[in-house]
């Protein structure tokens, strides 16, 4: 990844969390209500972004880019799509980080060798 | 094409809705089941409501000057003419055409004139009060009165309402009532007219319209002089029009008490949408309410789906009525709505399937089959263009949503089947307000359209 790449990446992958805790919450209200009109253009925002980020590798679904407003999606579709791609994200920042030998920080590789910009630990290597 | 409960708009393809005008849509066949209440204009804080207000009151006390200057004739005749105003198309009537009052009614409202010292003092302030007076005459003749007397304002209002919204206006004859001189005259003026009987139509504004007159005889009776006066004594409706003859200051009272509880007196809309707890028991009822006619499912089926519809469509539907017709010995109901094209999947409708009414088709069905398809398309093939909504309780079995695809392939029908969950999801957005509830016949549409071939 690229610098540039990786600061896109920080700031997709926040607003992504931030809309996620938000519809999540929603969802657990009423999880069958829709979103309305307003959020949905910003989350379709988002997810463009996110899919020019992640390669076809990474994508969660090949058929799935961002929602169609005319099919009504409810807070739970909207809710399980964006922990699919926090997912994504998730293995993509993976495969991008390093840890210095000893150390205990984790760095982001940058055009293929370990930078200076620190980043949080995998989320799954924290599960071992 | 024939349309149910035809409208101005309606006739000359015009695509506005009711929420967006300021004047009651006149209905062509029939009357508005409203009324010109002149309280609202006394009570409106527009300066120009409270100028007709005074303009109504001092052409009606002047009819009393009249008879009390032994001109009685032409009071008489003057108020006989006033009392039916068939231009407005409000009240009662299944034809628009309504009559005028007989020579002894008003005869005996001029009469009032003379044996009410205060009325022969001072005049009326709310001639509503006549209704309290005098046997025979009700809202509508309040409203009609009150509607020639401001003839010339209705007819300038809309001439302009008819430009902002491309009405037609040929020239039209029209008896208005010149408050000046007092006198009727005959002019020609251009109105709107309808064109079934090609009678002038003169549009009203929405914000004086109520059902019932705040001063009312009824509410007179039940909340007043029930409390005020020996209402044991005087039980029938003769007895306290006569007690309220010989004791005005009963009447005096009450329309002050009326006059303190304005705050409370707001015109009434066409339309009222039901309230979301409303919604809510309606749509919950629904999911447990059994298929078929066992227990009078299916009346109570169309009792709940009914405000539902209405109420979830509006304002982007205005809702026309609900209709009965039968079908080799089945009864059959409808609900109809006015497509009035107020947004894209509407316009879309009017554009691709020549649909100026929809009709949504009640089947309180545990299983949807071809021949329900099959009625619905030979009915509306008739009446409502191409379009048509079948209104279900479970989704349709594959092959009968299959027909549905192969009229749209064959015919360019388009009928879409809209189920208890449909319904549903409408009702929670009618109370989130997230979107709008119409938002899912589009998305039914949309879906039906993606899998339609070509």
């Amino acid at each position: 990844m690229k610098r540039k790449d990786v600061e896109q990446f920080d700031k997709i992958n926040g607003q992504l969390e931030g809309i996620y805790e938000e519809i999540t919450s929603m969802s657990k209200k009423a999880p069958n209500d829709g979103v309305n009109k307003f959020k949905l253009r910003l989350v379709n925002k988002v997810l463009e972004e996110a899919n020019s980020l992640l390669d076809n590798k990474h994508k969660p679904f090949d058929d799935f880019t961002i929602f169609d407003e005319d099919t009504l999606p409810s807070n739970s579709d909207v809710a399980f799509i964006l922990a699919q791609y926090l997912n994504c994200m998730e293995n993509l920042r993976a495969e991008n980080i390093r840890q210095e030998d000893y150390s205990v920080q984790w760095y982001w590789i940058i055009d293929g060798k370990t930078s200076k910009e620190k980043t949080a630990p995998p989320k799954k290597l924290n599960r071992r | 094409m024939a349309l149910v409960r035809p409208r101005l708009n309606d006739f000359y393809d015009l695509p506005f809705s009711q929420e967006q005008v300021s004047f009651a849509i006149p209905l062509l066949d029939e009357d508005l089941p409203l009324y010109v209440d002149p309280f609202l204009l006394w009570k409106s804080p527009s300066q120009q409501d409270n100028s007709l207000h005074a303009q109504i009151i001092n052409s009606f006390n002047h009819l009393g000057i009249l008879f009390l200057k032994d001109r009685q004739d032409e009071a008489i005749n003057l108020l006989i003419e006033l009392s039916e105003c068939n231009e407005v198309g409000l009240g009662n009537s299944m034809t628009r055409k309504g009559l005028k009052i007989g020579q002894k009614t008003a005869v005996e409202i001029l009469s009032l004139f003379q044996n009410i010292p205060q009325v022969q003092r001072s005049g009326f302030t709310h001639f509503e009060e006549v209704q309290l007076l005098i046997e025979g005459v009700a809202q509508d003749r309040i409203s009609d009165i009150a509607c020639n007397l401001l003839m010339s304002f209705l007819i300038d209002y809309t001439i302009d309402e008819c430009k902002t919204w491309s009405i037609p206006t040929p020239k039209s004859h029209v008896n208005t009532y010149n408050c000046k001189s007092n006198q009727f005259e005959t002019e020609d003026v251009d109105l709107p007219v309808n064109p079934e009987t090609n009678r002038p139509v003169v549009l009203v504004p929405k914000r004086w319209l109520r059902f019932v007159t705040w001063i009312n005889y009824s509410d007179f009776q039940e909340h007043y002089f029930a409390k005020h006066a020996d209402a044991d004594r005087f039980r029938d409706r003769v007895a306290i029009l006569n007690y309220n003859r010989n004791n005005y200051d009963m009447v005096q009272s009450y329309v002050a008490a009326r006059e303190s509880a304005r705050k409370d007196c707001s015109n009434d809309p066409l339309f009222r949408p039901i309230p979301i707890i409303s919604m809510k028991r309606k749509t919950q009822a629904l999911t447990t309410l059994k298929t078929g006619k066992t227990d009078n499912a299916d009346k109570e089926y169309e009792r709940l789906i009914a405000p539902i519809l209405a109420s979830a469509m509006y304002p982007d539907l205005d809702f026309a009525a609900t209709q009965s017709r039968t079908i080799s010995n089945v009864l059959i109901r409808d609900l109809i709505f006015y497509n009035n094209r107020a947004c894209d999947i509407t316009f879309d409708f009017h554009k691709l399937y020549e649909s100026r009414q929809i009709v949504m088709e009640m089947k309180n069905v545990a299983v949807l089959n071809n021949d329900h398809i099959d009625q619905l398309n030979r009915y509306i093939k008739e009446e409502f263009g191409r379009f048509g909504v079948i209104l279900t309780r479970n989704p349709p079995p594959k092959a009968v949503y299959k027909n549905t695809i192969d009229l749209w392939s064959g015919q360019r029908r388009c009928i879409l089947i809209l189920t208890d969950e449909d319904i549903k999801l409408m009702g929670q957005l009618y109370e989130s307000k997230q979107r709008l509830p119409i938002e899912v016949l589009k998305k039914k549409y949309i879906e039906f359209s993606r899998d339609c071939p070509g």
